[in-house]
Protein backbone atom coordinates (compact mmCIF):
# COMPACT_ATOMS: atom_id res chain seq x y z
CA UNK A 1 0.00 0.00 0.00
CA UNK A 2 2.94 2.27 -0.71
CA UNK A 3 0.95 3.92 -3.45
CA UNK A 4 -1.81 4.87 -1.01
CA UNK A 5 0.67 6.27 1.51
CA UNK A 6 2.34 8.23 -1.29
CA UNK A 7 -0.95 9.84 -2.27
CA UNK A 8 -1.90 10.49 1.37
CA UNK A 9 1.31 12.47 1.77
CA UNK A 10 -0.02 14.65 -1.02
CA UNK A 11 -3.24 15.43 0.86
CA UNK A 12 -2.58 19.15 0.57
CA UNK A 13 -2.53 18.93 -3.21
CA UNK A 14 -5.70 16.85 -3.46
CA UNK A 15 -7.49 19.02 -0.91
CA UNK A 16 -6.53 22.16 -2.81
CA UNK A 17 -7.82 20.61 -6.04
CA UNK A 18 -11.14 19.74 -4.37
CA UNK A 19 -11.62 23.23 -2.90
CA UNK A 20 -10.67 24.98 -6.13
CA UNK A 21 -12.79 22.57 -8.17
CA UNK A 22 -15.86 23.08 -5.96
CA UNK A 23 -15.51 26.87 -6.19
CA UNK A 24 -15.12 26.62 -9.97
CA UNK A 25 -18.16 24.36 -10.30
CA UNK A 26 -20.24 26.69 -8.10
CA UNK A 27 -19.38 29.67 -10.31
CA UNK A 28 -20.54 27.56 -13.25
CA UNK A 29 -20.60 28.38 -16.94
CA UNK A 30 -20.72 32.09 -17.76
CA UNK A 31 -21.39 33.77 -21.05
CA UNK A 32 -19.65 36.98 -22.10
CA UNK A 33 -21.50 38.54 -25.03
CA UNK A 34 -19.31 40.18 -27.65
CA UNK A 35 -20.33 42.04 -30.79
CA UNK A 36 -19.84 39.09 -33.14
CA UNK A 37 -20.77 36.34 -30.73
CA UNK A 38 -20.22 35.19 -27.19
CA UNK A 39 -17.29 33.72 -25.30
CA UNK A 40 -18.06 30.96 -22.83
CA UNK A 41 -16.18 30.73 -19.58
CA UNK A 42 -16.03 27.22 -18.17
CA UNK A 43 -15.31 25.90 -14.67
CA UNK A 44 -12.16 24.18 -15.96
CA UNK A 45 -10.73 27.57 -16.92
CA UNK A 46 -11.34 29.04 -13.44
CA UNK A 47 -9.86 25.91 -11.87
CA UNK A 48 -6.69 26.29 -13.94
CA UNK A 49 -6.31 29.98 -13.11
CA UNK A 50 -6.95 29.50 -9.38
CA UNK A 51 -4.48 26.62 -9.21
CA UNK A 52 -1.88 28.62 -11.13
CA UNK A 53 -2.30 31.51 -8.69
CA UNK A 54 -1.55 29.14 -5.79
CA UNK A 55 1.46 27.72 -7.63
CA UNK A 56 4.72 28.95 -6.03
CA UNK A 57 6.40 29.12 -9.45
CA UNK A 58 3.78 31.53 -10.76
CA UNK A 59 3.13 33.52 -7.58
CA UNK A 60 6.16 33.17 -5.29
CA UNK A 61 4.50 35.36 -2.65
CA UNK A 62 1.46 33.14 -2.25
CA UNK A 63 3.41 29.89 -2.33
CA UNK A 64 2.80 28.93 1.25
CA UNK A 65 0.36 26.03 1.05
CA UNK A 66 1.56 24.38 -2.15
CA UNK A 67 5.30 23.85 -2.42
CA UNK A 68 7.74 22.41 -4.94
CA UNK A 69 6.99 18.86 -3.71
CA UNK A 70 3.32 19.20 -4.67
CA UNK A 71 4.21 20.86 -7.98
CA UNK A 72 6.41 17.90 -8.91
CA UNK A 73 3.71 15.41 -7.91
CA UNK A 74 0.98 17.25 -9.81
CA UNK A 75 2.53 16.69 -13.23
CA UNK A 76 2.01 12.89 -13.45
CA UNK A 77 -1.40 13.35 -11.81
CA UNK A 78 -2.66 15.34 -14.82
CA UNK A 79 -2.28 12.21 -16.93
CA UNK A 80 -4.23 10.09 -14.45
CA UNK A 81 -6.88 12.79 -13.96
CA UNK A 82 -7.48 12.93 -17.70
CA UNK A 83 -8.10 9.14 -17.89
CA UNK A 84 -11.70 9.13 -16.51
CA UNK A 85 -12.39 12.04 -18.84
CA UNK A 86 -11.13 10.05 -21.84
CA UNK A 87 -13.12 6.99 -20.69
CA UNK A 88 -16.26 9.13 -20.55
CA UNK A 89 -15.60 10.35 -24.10
CA UNK A 90 -15.19 6.76 -25.22
CA UNK A 91 -18.67 5.92 -23.91
CA UNK A 92 -20.15 8.69 -26.07
CA UNK A 93 -18.51 7.29 -29.22
CA UNK A 94 -19.85 3.71 -29.00
CA UNK A 95 -23.57 4.56 -29.15
CA UNK A 96 -22.93 7.03 -31.99
CA UNK A 97 -20.92 4.59 -34.08
CA UNK A 98 -23.22 4.99 -37.08
CA UNK A 99 -22.81 8.77 -37.05
CA UNK A 100 -19.05 8.28 -36.79
CA UNK A 101 -18.90 5.89 -39.74
CA UNK A 102 -21.11 8.17 -41.80
CA UNK A 103 -18.78 11.06 -41.05
CA UNK A 104 -15.71 8.84 -41.54
CA UNK A 105 -14.25 10.56 -44.63
CA UNK A 106 -14.58 14.00 -43.03
CA UNK A 107 -13.09 12.71 -39.78
CA UNK A 108 -10.08 11.19 -41.50
CA UNK A 109 -9.35 14.06 -43.86
CA UNK A 110 -9.86 16.88 -41.38
CA UNK A 111 -6.60 15.71 -39.84
CA UNK A 112 -5.00 17.32 -42.90
CA UNK A 113 -6.52 20.59 -41.74
CA UNK A 114 -3.55 20.66 -39.39
CA UNK A 115 -1.67 22.01 -42.36
CA UNK A 116 -3.69 25.23 -41.94
CA UNK A 117 -1.07 26.32 -39.45
CA UNK A 118 1.50 26.41 -42.27
CA UNK A 119 -0.70 28.64 -44.42
CA UNK A 120 -1.37 31.08 -41.62
CA UNK A 121 1.46 31.03 -39.11
CA UNK A 122 4.51 30.28 -41.27
CA UNK A 123 4.37 33.36 -43.55
CA UNK A 124 3.90 35.70 -40.61
CA UNK A 125 6.72 34.07 -38.66
CA UNK A 126 9.21 34.24 -41.52
CA UNK A 127 8.30 37.48 -43.30
CA UNK A 128 6.33 39.39 -40.72
CA UNK A 129 8.37 38.72 -37.63
CA UNK A 130 11.63 37.79 -39.38
CA UNK A 131 12.09 34.69 -37.29
CA UNK A 132 14.91 32.29 -38.04
CA UNK A 133 14.82 28.52 -37.99
CA UNK A 134 12.67 28.71 -34.83
CA UNK A 135 9.82 29.24 -37.28
CA UNK A 136 10.17 25.66 -38.52
CA UNK A 137 9.57 24.15 -35.09
CA UNK A 138 6.98 26.72 -34.12
CA UNK A 139 4.69 26.51 -37.13
CA UNK A 140 4.76 22.94 -38.45
CA UNK A 141 2.23 21.62 -35.96
CA UNK A 142 0.05 22.31 -32.95
CA UNK A 143 3.06 21.35 -30.79
CA UNK A 144 1.73 18.60 -28.56
CA UNK A 145 3.84 15.75 -27.23
CA UNK A 146 4.12 13.68 -30.44
CA UNK A 147 5.28 16.77 -32.33
CA UNK A 148 7.87 17.53 -29.65
CA UNK A 149 9.17 14.02 -30.16
CA UNK A 150 9.50 14.57 -33.92
CA UNK A 151 11.58 17.74 -33.47
CA UNK A 152 13.61 16.24 -30.63
CA UNK A 153 14.43 13.31 -32.85
CA UNK A 154 15.39 15.33 -35.91
CA UNK A 155 16.97 18.49 -34.49
CA UNK A 156 17.11 17.97 -30.68
CA UNK A 157 15.17 20.33 -28.43
CA UNK A 158 18.23 22.56 -27.88
CA UNK A 159 18.36 23.59 -31.56
CA UNK A 160 16.57 26.70 -32.90
CA UNK A 161 13.82 24.40 -34.22
CA UNK A 162 13.56 22.91 -30.72
CA UNK A 163 13.26 26.37 -29.18
CA UNK A 164 10.40 27.12 -31.56
CA UNK A 165 8.41 23.98 -30.84
CA UNK A 166 9.03 24.24 -27.07
CA UNK A 167 7.80 27.83 -27.03
CA UNK A 168 4.53 26.96 -28.72
CA UNK A 169 4.22 23.84 -26.55
CA UNK A 170 4.54 25.84 -23.34
CA UNK A 171 2.20 28.57 -24.52
CA UNK A 172 -0.28 25.83 -25.44
CA UNK A 173 0.08 24.30 -21.98
CA UNK A 174 -0.47 27.66 -20.29
CA UNK A 175 -3.13 29.20 -22.54
CA UNK A 176 -4.34 26.41 -24.85
CA UNK A 177 -7.60 25.83 -22.98
CA UNK A 178 -8.48 29.53 -23.16
CA UNK A 179 -7.58 29.78 -26.83
CA UNK A 180 -9.70 26.74 -27.69
CA UNK A 181 -12.68 27.88 -25.61
CA UNK A 182 -12.58 31.23 -27.42
CA UNK A 183 -12.09 29.66 -30.87
CA UNK A 184 -15.02 27.28 -30.42
CA UNK A 185 -17.26 30.01 -29.00
CA UNK A 186 -16.57 32.38 -31.88
CA UNK A 187 -16.83 29.78 -34.65
CA UNK A 188 -20.09 28.44 -33.18
CA UNK A 189 -21.73 31.82 -32.75
CA UNK A 190 -20.81 32.84 -36.30
CA UNK A 191 -23.29 30.11 -37.41
CA UNK A 192 -21.40 29.73 -40.69
CA UNK A 193 -20.33 26.15 -40.05
CA UNK A 194 -21.85 22.77 -39.37
CA UNK A 195 -21.52 22.07 -35.62
CA UNK A 196 -20.30 18.59 -36.55
CA UNK A 197 -17.33 20.11 -38.40
CA UNK A 198 -16.59 22.32 -35.39
CA UNK A 199 -16.77 19.25 -33.14
CA UNK A 200 -14.31 17.24 -35.25
CA UNK A 201 -11.86 20.14 -35.18
CA UNK A 202 -12.09 20.15 -31.35
CA UNK A 203 -10.20 16.86 -31.31
CA UNK A 204 -6.96 18.14 -32.84
CA UNK A 205 -5.22 19.11 -29.60
CA UNK A 206 -4.64 17.71 -26.14
CA UNK A 207 -7.34 16.31 -23.85
CA UNK A 208 -7.79 19.57 -21.96
CA UNK A 209 -8.00 21.59 -25.16
CA UNK A 210 -10.72 19.21 -26.32
CA UNK A 211 -12.51 19.64 -22.99
CA UNK A 212 -12.55 23.42 -23.30
CA UNK A 213 -13.49 23.30 -26.98
CA UNK A 214 -16.35 20.80 -26.67
CA UNK A 215 -17.52 22.46 -23.45
CA UNK A 216 -17.97 25.75 -25.24
CA UNK A 217 -19.51 24.05 -28.28
CA UNK A 218 -22.08 21.99 -26.35
CA UNK A 219 -23.17 25.13 -24.51
CA UNK A 220 -23.62 26.95 -27.82
CA UNK A 221 -25.48 24.06 -29.51
CA UNK A 222 -27.00 22.03 -26.64
CA UNK A 223 -29.34 20.08 -28.92
CA UNK A 224 -26.37 18.33 -30.55
CA UNK A 225 -24.48 17.53 -27.35
CA UNK A 226 -24.19 13.75 -27.85
CA UNK A 227 -23.09 14.06 -31.44
CA UNK A 228 -20.55 16.78 -30.61
CA UNK A 229 -18.92 14.68 -27.87
CA UNK A 230 -18.79 11.57 -30.04
CA UNK A 231 -17.25 13.32 -33.05
CA UNK A 232 -14.71 15.27 -31.01
CA UNK A 233 -13.72 12.15 -29.11
CA UNK A 234 -13.31 10.13 -32.31
CA UNK A 235 -11.25 12.91 -33.88
CA UNK A 236 -9.03 13.10 -30.80
CA UNK A 237 -8.43 9.36 -30.90
CA UNK A 238 -7.53 9.58 -34.58
CA UNK A 239 -5.10 12.38 -33.79
CA UNK A 240 -3.04 9.98 -31.69
CA UNK A 241 -2.84 7.66 -34.65
CA UNK A 242 -2.43 10.08 -37.55
CA UNK A 243 -1.03 13.26 -35.97
CA UNK A 244 2.45 11.85 -35.67
CA UNK A 245 2.60 10.69 -39.26
CA UNK A 246 1.01 13.79 -40.76
CA UNK A 247 3.59 15.88 -38.90
CA UNK A 248 6.54 13.69 -39.75
CA UNK A 249 5.83 12.94 -43.41
CA UNK A 250 3.87 15.97 -44.60
CA UNK A 251 3.99 19.06 -42.40
CA UNK A 252 7.63 19.08 -41.36
CA UNK A 253 9.07 18.36 -44.85
CA UNK A 254 6.80 21.06 -46.33
CA UNK A 255 7.86 23.66 -43.77
CA UNK A 256 11.53 22.76 -44.20
CA UNK A 257 11.31 23.14 -48.00
CA UNK A 258 9.44 26.42 -47.69
CA UNK A 259 11.98 27.74 -45.25
CA UNK A 260 14.99 26.70 -47.29
CA UNK A 261 13.47 28.13 -50.47
CA UNK A 262 12.71 31.49 -48.87
CA UNK A 263 14.23 32.54 -45.58
CA UNK A 264 17.02 30.02 -45.90
CA UNK A 265 18.45 32.05 -48.80
CA UNK A 266 18.26 35.15 -46.66
CA UNK A 267 20.21 33.40 -43.89
CA UNK A 268 22.74 32.21 -46.41
CA UNK A 269 23.22 35.69 -47.85
CA UNK A 270 23.57 37.16 -44.37
CA UNK A 271 26.19 34.59 -43.50
CA UNK A 272 28.15 35.38 -46.68
CA UNK A 273 27.97 39.12 -46.03
CA UNK A 274 29.45 38.53 -42.60
CA UNK A 275 32.30 36.54 -44.06
CA UNK A 276 32.98 39.20 -46.66
CA UNK B 1 22.94 -2.96 -20.52
CA UNK B 2 22.19 0.70 -20.08
CA UNK B 3 21.39 0.99 -23.75
CA UNK B 4 18.84 -1.79 -23.72
CA UNK B 5 17.13 -0.27 -20.67
CA UNK B 6 16.80 3.01 -22.54
CA UNK B 7 15.51 1.26 -25.63
CA UNK B 8 12.90 -0.58 -23.61
CA UNK B 9 11.76 2.64 -22.01
CA UNK B 10 11.39 4.23 -25.40
CA UNK B 11 9.25 1.49 -26.83
CA UNK B 12 7.00 1.04 -23.84
CA UNK B 13 6.88 3.04 -20.63
CA UNK B 14 6.32 0.59 -17.78
CA UNK B 15 3.21 1.45 -15.82
CA UNK B 16 2.64 0.31 -12.27
CA UNK B 17 -0.92 -0.97 -12.22
CA UNK B 18 -1.31 -0.92 -8.41
CA UNK B 19 -0.11 2.69 -8.19
CA UNK B 20 -2.45 3.69 -10.98
CA UNK B 21 -5.37 1.79 -9.45
CA UNK B 22 -4.98 3.70 -6.18
CA UNK B 23 -4.38 7.09 -7.78
CA UNK B 24 -7.32 6.58 -10.10
CA UNK B 25 -9.62 5.97 -7.08
CA UNK B 26 -8.59 9.34 -5.64
CA UNK B 27 -9.02 11.11 -8.96
CA UNK B 28 -12.45 9.51 -9.46
CA UNK B 29 -13.57 10.53 -5.96
CA UNK B 30 -12.49 14.11 -6.66
CA UNK B 31 -14.37 13.93 -9.98
CA UNK B 32 -17.45 12.60 -8.21
CA UNK B 33 -17.47 15.63 -5.90
CA UNK B 34 -17.37 17.95 -8.93
CA UNK B 35 -20.10 15.93 -10.62
CA UNK B 36 -22.35 16.38 -7.59
CA UNK B 37 -21.61 20.07 -7.01
CA UNK B 38 -21.59 21.48 -10.56
CA UNK B 39 -24.03 19.60 -12.82
CA UNK B 40 -26.03 18.60 -9.67
CA UNK B 41 -26.33 14.93 -10.62
CA UNK B 42 -27.63 12.86 -7.64
CA UNK B 43 -24.71 11.32 -5.75
CA UNK B 44 -26.03 7.75 -5.96
CA UNK B 45 -26.34 7.92 -9.79
CA UNK B 46 -22.98 9.61 -10.16
CA UNK B 47 -21.37 7.01 -7.90
CA UNK B 48 -22.44 4.07 -10.06
CA UNK B 49 -21.50 6.00 -13.19
CA UNK B 50 -18.06 6.73 -11.78
CA UNK B 51 -17.51 3.04 -10.97
CA UNK B 52 -18.21 2.24 -14.63
CA UNK B 53 -15.78 4.97 -15.72
CA UNK B 54 -13.18 3.67 -13.27
CA UNK B 55 -13.46 0.12 -14.58
CA UNK B 56 -13.15 1.27 -18.20
CA UNK B 57 -9.99 3.21 -17.29
CA UNK B 58 -8.51 0.22 -15.45
CA UNK B 59 -9.18 -2.22 -18.29
CA UNK B 60 -7.52 0.30 -20.61
CA UNK B 61 -4.47 0.47 -18.33
CA UNK B 62 -4.25 -3.31 -18.11
CA UNK B 63 -4.29 -3.48 -21.92
CA UNK B 64 -1.59 -0.78 -22.08
CA UNK B 65 0.56 -2.92 -19.79
CA UNK B 66 0.07 -6.34 -21.35
CA UNK B 67 -0.95 -5.91 -24.99
CA UNK B 68 1.56 -7.25 -27.51
CA UNK B 69 1.93 -3.84 -29.17
CA UNK B 70 2.21 -0.34 -27.73
CA UNK B 71 -0.51 2.30 -27.76
CA UNK B 72 -0.68 5.24 -25.34
CA UNK B 73 -2.88 4.52 -22.30
CA UNK B 74 -5.39 7.21 -23.28
CA UNK B 75 -5.87 5.53 -26.66
CA UNK B 76 -6.52 2.15 -25.01
CA UNK B 77 -8.92 3.67 -22.48
CA UNK B 78 -10.80 5.41 -25.27
CA UNK B 79 -11.02 2.15 -27.25
CA UNK B 80 -12.32 0.23 -24.22
CA UNK B 81 -14.96 2.93 -23.66
CA UNK B 82 -16.00 2.65 -27.31
CA UNK B 83 -16.19 -1.15 -27.42
CA UNK B 84 -18.09 -1.31 -24.11
CA UNK B 85 -20.79 0.98 -25.48
CA UNK B 86 -21.17 -0.29 -29.06
CA UNK B 87 -24.83 -1.17 -29.74
CA UNK B 88 -23.97 -4.84 -30.38
CA UNK B 89 -21.96 -5.29 -27.16
CA UNK B 90 -24.05 -7.21 -24.61
CA UNK B 91 -25.09 -4.97 -21.72
CA UNK B 92 -23.96 -1.80 -23.53
CA UNK B 93 -27.29 -0.06 -22.92
CA UNK B 94 -26.79 -0.32 -19.16
CA UNK B 95 -23.21 1.01 -19.42
CA UNK B 96 -24.30 3.95 -21.61
CA UNK B 97 -27.09 4.75 -19.13
CA UNK B 98 -24.68 4.76 -16.15
CA UNK B 99 -22.00 6.76 -17.96
CA UNK B 100 -24.62 9.45 -18.70
CA UNK B 101 -24.67 10.21 -14.95
CA UNK B 102 -21.10 11.46 -15.24
CA UNK B 103 -20.62 14.92 -16.74
CA UNK B 104 -17.55 15.28 -18.94
CA UNK B 105 -16.88 18.88 -17.94
CA UNK B 106 -16.97 17.96 -14.25
CA UNK B 107 -14.21 15.45 -14.94
CA UNK B 108 -12.12 18.05 -16.75
CA UNK B 109 -12.25 20.57 -13.88
CA UNK B 110 -9.93 18.66 -11.48
CA UNK B 111 -7.61 17.71 -14.36
CA UNK B 112 -7.08 21.39 -15.13
CA UNK B 113 -6.60 22.18 -11.43
CA UNK B 114 -3.78 19.62 -11.29
CA UNK B 115 -2.41 21.19 -14.47
CA UNK B 116 -2.40 24.63 -12.83
CA UNK B 117 -0.48 23.24 -9.86
CA UNK B 118 1.98 21.46 -12.15
CA UNK B 119 3.30 24.59 -13.89
CA UNK B 120 7.04 24.32 -13.43
CA UNK B 121 9.67 27.02 -13.10
CA UNK B 122 11.10 25.96 -16.43
CA UNK B 123 7.80 26.55 -18.21
CA UNK B 124 7.52 30.06 -16.82
CA UNK B 125 11.10 30.68 -17.98
CA UNK B 126 10.42 29.33 -21.47
CA UNK B 127 7.29 31.47 -21.75
CA UNK B 128 9.15 34.62 -20.64
CA UNK B 129 12.13 33.84 -22.82
CA UNK B 130 10.03 33.09 -25.92
CA UNK B 131 8.67 36.59 -25.94
CA UNK B 132 5.72 38.18 -27.65
CA UNK B 133 6.66 36.97 -31.13
CA UNK B 134 6.17 33.36 -30.19
CA UNK B 135 2.91 34.15 -28.37
CA UNK B 136 1.49 35.66 -31.56
CA UNK B 137 2.76 32.71 -33.60
CA UNK B 138 1.27 30.23 -31.12
CA UNK B 139 -2.15 31.90 -31.34
CA UNK B 140 -1.97 31.74 -35.14
CA UNK B 141 -0.87 28.10 -35.00
CA UNK B 142 -3.91 27.19 -32.93
CA UNK B 143 -6.25 29.33 -35.00
CA UNK B 144 -4.83 28.00 -38.27
CA UNK B 145 -5.03 24.37 -37.20
CA UNK B 146 -8.57 24.70 -35.89
CA UNK B 147 -9.80 26.66 -38.90
CA UNK B 148 -8.06 24.27 -41.29
CA UNK B 149 -9.75 21.27 -39.71
CA UNK B 150 -13.13 22.98 -39.70
CA UNK B 151 -12.87 23.92 -43.38
CA UNK B 152 -11.84 20.43 -44.50
CA UNK B 153 -14.53 18.74 -42.40
CA UNK B 154 -17.18 21.23 -43.54
CA UNK B 155 -16.23 20.77 -47.19
CA UNK B 156 -16.41 16.99 -47.04
CA UNK B 157 -19.69 16.92 -45.11
CA UNK B 158 -21.18 19.14 -47.84
CA UNK B 159 -19.75 16.98 -50.62
CA UNK B 160 -21.29 13.94 -48.97
CA UNK B 161 -24.52 15.87 -48.55
CA UNK B 162 -25.07 14.65 -45.01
Amino acid sequence: MNALRGQMELWKLHLAVIIIGVIAELIGIRKIPLGIGAILLLPLLYAFVMAALMNPNVMPKFGKFIREKEVKAASPLIVVAIMPFIAKFGTTIGPAIETIIEAGPALLLQELGNLGTIVLAFPLAVWGLKMGREAIGATFSIAREPNLAIIADRYTLKSPEGTGVMGVYVIGTLFGTFIFAILASLFASSELFDPRALAMACGIGSGSMMAACTGALTEAVPAMKDEILALAGASNLLTYATGLYAGLFIALPVVEKLYNATAGKRDHAAAQNKEA
Amino acid sequence: MANSAVAKQNTRPQINLVDHAVTLVIVCLVGLIMNTVGPAIPLADGFVGMIVIYLISMVGLILTRFSPFYLPSVAWISLVGIVATLPWTPGSEWIVEQAKSVNFLALATPALAYAGFAIAKKEIEVAKHSGWKLVIIACLVFFGTYAGSVLVAEGILRLQGI
